[in-house]
């Protein structure tokens, strides 16, 4: 149970409409603005320089960090981000970093305004910190935020803000992500907005406050003075803008940039089917010893112009670090929507945003409640919020012909979390997040596979270290780093690997190091796949004690299999904090991306390249996509066609009948998605055989085929025993086409579970899409 | 008399110029011959010969060197022709490559396509897997065997590529620029099987740290290596036989020459050297006016090209991106954004006006071209304009027609926005020079410099066009258009009159207070190593200049900065003032306060660059003053738009063939040249230099 704690509620912030906010803002704040006619009045040209030059200030300011953070998460994994802003906070440009953070940075500041304007005031030249999520400014503690405001003459114009994921902020393991914590007060104190620098100088006392905190205080000083740069730079870039165009014309460009955004999304979810669609993401434990699987339940309603999302159903908030604030939900959504649906707007969240409704229980895993504890939220269950946005937002988007484009599958089902701490080969103390999981894999498309090692859902340039910067840096040796074969999703088009690091400690004098892993995803895979498409591999990390690897060293063969290396296996729970001795090597395995359609429609020429490529094995070849190949790796043609069809009456089970192979006319008929159609009378049908699968208005898996059986049945992506870890039963459950048993939904799931995936589209609006 | 000449191999034309010691320079262009470029190069020589009224083989015996930049190397690796290269690399890691730190995703692009996220993707692989193989060894990253190599696994991963018909093997394996040794025996093992074979080792192409960039950047080299190899030795040959005795020399991207005995074995150095030639002919053409501080600015059809030139000598950059894959190289450092004259002009979903960076190209070119293009292009918008004189474009070499123009922008922006044909070209214009402006900008401050500092310089065809407009806001106080002898040959003047550069590095991690007897060492080490490499080069240079620097960090931070170290021997004292200066552009680059020493410093990678210079150098001859008035110039009067301030107004249109030097033009004026066009805006003055430059001043 949860303590509530009276006096908390002043920081659970919730941002409101611009007209309530000014309210609460004292008069003694001169706040500049213009007026809609200022902007109706702007011309194309005067309005695209200006805007142009307010995305390359985001750029400089990125770069700005980026150079000279002291985070490898920040300067490698690019796990920051900055934000122009207007005098309310409301986002006029992000730069293309991490796109989680950018629905908090408005919260923060629009806090500030309604708490910090009177005592001890907003002036020019202060900067302030933040890190405290439930205010906003960042998902979790490390997640610090500076935002400074920017004046021109004695007038409150704007804001500059940026926020970069710290290493370690303190609490009671090293990284501040706290396997053991039981709510907030284990973990890192969250500090609310907080003046660092007054009068554009730091202020000694209070950095010293927060720097007393880190592990490595150090580098967090580094890190608010990269983030000081930011906002220095950004500031004078403003200065020159506005010197040559007035504070007005920019103001007026600001204003309508988020307008232009919000239109331009409106304008494509008009040109999408009204609906409703569900999804469901699965977090494994909660905290080291937990043995509970946590839900995040979505409904996303599409009306018209505006998108719905419906928490309600999750979880309530739990004893662990895997909870997030109300920031935290928003940004699992607003990243999902910037990156799937805006692709080609421009990244002006304070006019996206106005699209987007929340429906929330407080209390719930991803809208807690002080004190609970937050500090794996922005991968705990902001991912798993990430998860089912992507899982709805690509299947409203599959619908379309030419949005479907866009229609990716859930990437990388969750960060996995390792963090090393010891002595490093020079003496000194270290911790570091190691960022190899940035190259996760991303989710097959609905036209071609995903990116094998590509990155993750929420930070456009993700970047993993070579293994030679993680060498020098850290007491480490590599065995390998690599892509894991079948990790991908498989599909009509496959999600994209994930990979795995296996090291061991070197040249450390204490010849032990600590080590926190942190990953869901190792009971039920979080990658799920997209219109019947697989899921991808479970997280898997392995830490073998009493190895013989040095034994190996010193001999001819360098090890390439966990099993070339003796000891024994102790498979890591999805929260532990450890211990990794000399003896011992770690292997940790992440995820890749989940799949798109129904993997025994793939083309069976891409099988073949990918078994060349060492993407997929011949056995998954054969099992799971039914491709039979010769010793050169050429297709058998006949055998294929005979596996494939063994392989719909394993589906099949017990009913035996044939597949049904129809050639049907589908004139009149609308896609729902790569195996569902609607015909002219709003049945569902398979798009493959026609087969009618529900009337119409109805869930059009009613009348499909469902099959169960262990999670490995869905492919050797799915490593690893779920009782393990948790003590539900975890299942393979798969809809089929009753009559040529064409997967419809492949998912892993509690076996108890009652069904959440579905989709409910209005017939009208489905035809008029396709054919429109 | 003795000649230098300077040859540009293009995708389309083969660009060459000659000069000798008498200041007598002559150009000449011809097509370019893909299947083998050396038969282009010989067609330009024989009109620079005809042209100077010399046979071919007078010419060529009396001509010390021929420095030439291609496109051929760049082209294979980009349109994927390169050579079958066998990988081979340190057991578990052979996946770095596709892998490829996960950046391989977006590397490169532009960041409208970076934001279209759920479009991006990976480009094909470097290497197919087949042909990549991992073998057992080890080393750590103090460069300690923990391993030894296993010349078995060894030989039957190079026995496997051979049998492959591989045309080359490259080798990188991790830490091998700390210890060598395994990388040298696997060469060795390769020699003796097949002892003819091109072998690219990691520790030799780039021994730097990061195994991902050296991976690549020893493939590549591989890629380009054979191919270069033959099409130097038969370019050579033709040479040879038409009785030249001097010196082949190969431009770089690091924007020095190597020669062509010694180029196939850093091949991969001479990629992107089509990109440099016109930076390097701005710090040759600055030597000239005094310029030491200059913007070189390219506005070609599909791209808009920025570098800089920072007290003579080119700013370059430590790494580069082909391909979406990063590569350790030193390079000239050139921005693009796609701005260039077929930039099409649209409208976003949102009803606002944009521009580029989707190109008409060459074909089907803007619409004004007539070949089938409908989309109106920055071109089309300077016909309407009135800047470009369709019946004088490329001197009346091409025809434009301005109905398409008018049409493409009347169709697609000018009705849709509710504005007239003439105000969309306006605006065009405008955003495009606005967009050019804001690329300069970003380049010049991000490099840590004040653009009011510089002198710009404007090529390419649509570079002058509209180098007043985009040059004005930047504070910069000249605009050189090169014209004259130079203009058409601009890239090829520049390779003409460039020094012999050569560069080593190595990579040594270390934790600051480096001792000052393995700084020295490591310099003398990598001096030693170039001035063998000079030796190579046979070529009896007047003087050679070595300057070093260190690539130097806060521990903990990722990103280095390149830090100039004095030469000779450092004393402990001098390693701090390395520091020192470390901070010093630290704090250029970033700002004041930003820099925090107490987390210490680590020196990276050590680096020297050489340059050779050559006996003789080109000088341009100075032409006689005017001695008509510039009236005499004038060639007509027509309407035209030059910037937002003044609007549409009469404006004087200039012959530039008629202009002469000390000629002064008060904007508004157009000036047409052969090549290209020159937008005078209301503000800015004109005056011919002593070389018949155009040089704008702004008032």
């Amino acid at each position: 149970m949860i303590p509530t704690i009276a006096g908390a509620e002043k920081f659970a912030y919730r941002p409101g409409s611009r007209a309530d906010l000014l309210k609460k803002i004292p008069a003694g704040l001169k706040l500049h603005s213009v007026g809609r006619a200022q902007v109706a009045k702007l011309d194309p040209l005067t309005y695209e320089v200006i805007r142009h030059r307010l995305w390359a200030i985001t750029e400089e300011m990125g770069e700005a960090i980026k150079r000279m953070s002291g985070s490898v998460v920040v300067t490698d994994c690019n796990d920051f981000d900055c934000a122009v802003m207007d005098e309310l906070g409301d986002e006029v440009q992000v730069g293309l970093y991490n796109a989680q953070l950018c629905a908090s940075m408005d919260m923060a500041v629009k806090w500030t305004l309604e708490n910090r304007a009177a005592n001890p005031g907003i002036a020019e030249g202060d900067m302030f910190l933040c890190n405290d999520p439930w205010v906003g400014g960042g998902l979790h503690q490390n997640d610090a935020s500076l935002f400074a405001p920017f004046f021109w003459e004695g007038e409150l114009l704007g804001w500059t803000c940026a926020v970069a994921h710290q290493v370690d902020v303190g609490g009671v393991s090293p990284g501040s992500w706290t396997p053991r914590s039981e709510n907030v007060f284990w973990e890192s104190l969250p500090t609310p907005p907080i003046k660092l620098v007054e009068k554009f100088q730091i202020r000694a006392d209070i950095e010293d406050a927060f720097l007393r905190r880190s592990r490595m205080p150090k580098l967090l000083a580094l890190d608010l003075r990269a983030m000081m740069g930011a906002n220095n730079i950004a500031q004078e870039r403003l200065t020159v803008l506005i010197r040559k165009y007035g504070a007005d014309v920019v103001k007026a460009v600001m204003y309508r940039a988020m307008d232009d955004a919000e239109e331009r999304l409106r304008a494509k979810l008009r040109a999408l089917p009204d609906g409703t669609w569900h999804a469901v993401s699965y977090q494994d434990q909660a905290k080291s010893g937990d043995r509970g699987l946590h839900k995040v339940v979505l409904a996303m309603t599409k009306q018209h112009d505006r998108l719905i999302f419906d928490f309600r159903g999750t979880d309530p908030q739990v004893i662990g670090m895997i909870n997030c604030t109300y920031a935290g939900m928003r940004a699992g959504v607003l990243a999902i929507v910037m990156m799937w649906l805006c692709g080609d707007i421009p990244w002006a969240p304070g006019g996206i945003e106005r699209c987007l409704e929340f429906i929330s229980e407080d209390g719930t895993l991803n809208n807690c409640t002080f004190p609970s504890g937050i500090s794996k939220a922005s991968v705990g269950s902001t991912w798993a919020t990430h998860n089912v946005a992507i899982e709805c937002i690509a299947a409203m988007l599959d619908m379309h012909p030419t949005h479907r484009e866009n229609a990716m599958s859930v990437c990388i089902g969750t960060w996995d979390l390792i963090l090393l701490s010891g002595v490093d080969q020079h003496d000194n103390g270290f911790v570091t997040m190691l960022c190899d999981p940035m190259a996760g894999g991303l989710g097959a498309r609905a036209d071609q596979d995903g990116v094998d090692t590509g990155g993750g859902p929420c930070i456009p340039m993700g970047r993993a270290a070579d293994v030679e910067m993680n060498e020098f840096q850290f007491p480490i040796l590599y065995l390998w780093r690599r892509e894991e074969i079948d990790s991908g999703g498989p599909g009509r088009f496959r999600g994209g690997l994930g990979a795995s690091s296996c090291f061991m400690i070197h040249d450390s004098s204490t010849r032990q190091m600590g080590l926190v892993v942190s990953s869901s995803g190792k009971a039920v895979p979080l990658a799920c796949g997209t219109s019947g498409g697989y899921p991808a591999n479970t997280s898997y990390d392995v830490a073998v004690r009493n190895s013989n690897v040095r034994k190996l060293l010193g001999g001819r063969r360098w090890p390439r299999e966990l099993s070339d290396l003796g000891g024994e296996f102790e498979y890591l729970p999805p929260e532990c904090d450890t211990q990794l001795g000399w003896d011992d090597v770690y292997y940790t395995n992440w995820q890749g991306g989940g799949g798109y359609g129904d993997p025994i429609l793939r083309e069976p020429e891409r099988v073949a390249w990918d078994v060349a490529e060492r993407k997929v094995s011949r056995e998954a070849a054969r099992a799971v996509y039914g491709v039979a190949l010769d010793d050169r790796g050429q297709v058998i043609m006949s055998e294929t066609q005979q596996l494939r069809r063994e392989l719909r009456m394993r589906r099949a089970g017990r009913s035996g009948a044939s597949p049904r192979v129809a050639e049907v006319s589908q004139s009149g008929w609308s896609r729902i998605d790569d195996n569902v159609a609607l015909d002219a009378d709003g049945r569902s049908r398979c798009a493959h055989c026609g087969t009618i699968l529900a009337e119409g208005g109805r869930n059009y898996l009613d009348g499909a085929l469902v099959r169960r059986g262990a999670p490995s049945e869905a492919g050797p992506q799915i490593r690893g025993e779920p009782d393990r870890f948790v003590d539900q039963r975890v299942t393979f459950r798969q809809f089929c086409c009753p009559g040529c048993y064409a997967a419809l939904l492949t998912e892993i799931v509690p076996a108890d579970e009652t069904q959440y995936r579905t989709k409910t589209i209005a017939p009208r609006d489905a035809a008029s899409v396709t054919r429109g | 008399m003795q000649f230098i000449l300077g040859i540009d191999i293009g995708g389309t034309f083969t660009d060459a110029f000659a000069t000798d010691d008498q200041a007598r320079v002559v150009s000449a262009k011809s097509p370019s011959t893909p299947d083998n470029y050396a038969r282009g190069v010989i067609d330009a020589i024989d009109e620079l010969a005809s042209r100077l009224k010399l046979s071919t083989e007078a010419l060529l015996q009396s001509t010390s060197y021929i420095c030439h930049g291609t496109t051929a190397s760049l082209n294979s690796l980009v349109t994927g022709t390169a050579a079958k290269v066998g990988f081979i690399t340190t057991c578990g890691h052979g996946d770095s490559i596709v892998i490829m730190n996960g950046e391989g995703r977006y590397a490169g692009l532009g960041p409208e396509q970076i934001q279209d996220f759920t479009r991006t993707n990976k480009p094909p692989p470097l290497v197919r897997k087949r042909l990549v193989k991992e073998v057992d060894e080890r080393v750590d990253y103090k460069g300690a065997e923990i391993l030894p190599l296993n010349e078995t696994v060894a030989r039957e991963a190079i026995k496997e590529l051979i049998d492959e018909d591989v045309a080359a093997i490259a080798v990188s394996l991790l830490w091998s620029f700390r210890n060598p040794a395994h990388e040298n025996r696997i060469r060795e093992l390769i020699h003796e099987v097949a002892p003819e074979l091109y072998v690219s080792l990691s520790s030799e192409v780039c021994p730097r740290i990061r195994e991902y960039p050296r991976s690549v950047t020893t493939i590549m080299n591989g890629q380009v290596g054979p191919a270069l190899r033959a099409y130097l030795r038969s370019l050579q040959d033709e040479l040879e036989r038409r009785r030249f005795g001097g010196v082949l020399l190969v431009m770089q991207g690091s924007g020095g020459t190597i020669s062509a005995d010694t180029a196939p074995r850093q091949a991969i150095s001479t990629i992107g050297s089509v990109l440099v030639g016109g930076v390097v002919g701005s710090v040759n053409l600055g030597e000239s006016l005094g310029h030491k501080n200059i913007i070189s600015t390219d506005m070609g059809g599909t791209t808009f090209l920025v570098g800089l030139v920072v007290d003579g000598k080119p700013v370059t950059a430590t790494t580069t991106v082909i391909n979406q894959y990063t590569l350790n190289l030193p390079m000239v450092r050139v921005a693009a954004i796609g701005s260039g004259g077929g930039a099409i002009a649209w409208i976003d979903q949102g009803g606002n006006l944009k521009v580029g960076p989707r190109s008409a190209g060459a074909a089907p070119g803007p619409a004004c071209y007539a070949a089938g293009g409908h989309d109106p292009t920055i071109t089309d918008a300077d016909v309407v304009l009135g800047i470009l004189n369709p019946d004088f474009f490329l001197g009346g070499r091409k025809h434009l027609r301005r109905d398409l123009s008018e049409q493409a922008i009347r169709e697609k922006i000018a009705e849709p926005l509710k504005m007239s044909v003439e105000q969309a070209a306006a605006t065009i214009y405008s955003i495009a020079n606005a967009q050019a402006s804001d690329l300069v900008r970003k380049c010049v401050v991000s490099a840590g410099y004040d653009p009011r500092d510089f002198a710009l310089y404007s090529f390419g065809g649509a570079g002058p066009v509209h180098c007043a407009g985009y040059a004005a806001d930047l504070g910069v106080g000249t605009v050189v258009v090169p014209l004259g002898e130079t203009a058409s040959a601009f890239s090829a003047f520049g390779l003409a009159a460039s020094n012999v550069g050569l560069t080593a590095e190595v990579s040594r991690p270390q934790n600051f207070p480096v001792p000052a007897e393995v700084v020295n060492h490591t310099f003398e080490e990598l001096e030693a190593r170039l001035r063998s490499d000079l030796e190579a080069q046979r070529i009896p240079f007047s003087r050679v200049t070595m300057a070093r620097e260190i690539d130097i960090r806060y521990t903990l931070q990722l990103a280095e900065v390149s830090t100039p170290v004095k030469s000779g021997k450092l004393s402990e004292d001098d390693i701090h003032g390395i520091s020192d200066s470390f901070e010093e552009l630290y704090t250029k680059l970033y700002g004041k306060g930003t820099g925090y020493r107490e987390a210490g410093l680590q020196f990276i990678t050590y680096r020297v660059f050489a340059v050779g210079y050559l006996p003789f150098k080109p000088s341009l001859p100075v032409l006689p003053k005017a001695r008509a008035g510039v009236e005499s110039a004038i060639k007509g009067r027509r309407r035209a738009f030059l910037d937002l301030a003044s609007g549409w107004i009469e404006t004087t249109v200039y012959d530039y063939e008629k202009l002469a030097f000390g000629h002064e033009i008060e904007g508004p004026a157009i000036v047409e040249a052969p090549t290209t066009t020159v937008a005078v805006t209301p503000r800015a003055m004109a005056r011919i230099d002593q070389l018949g430059n155009l040089v704008l001043h702004f008032k």
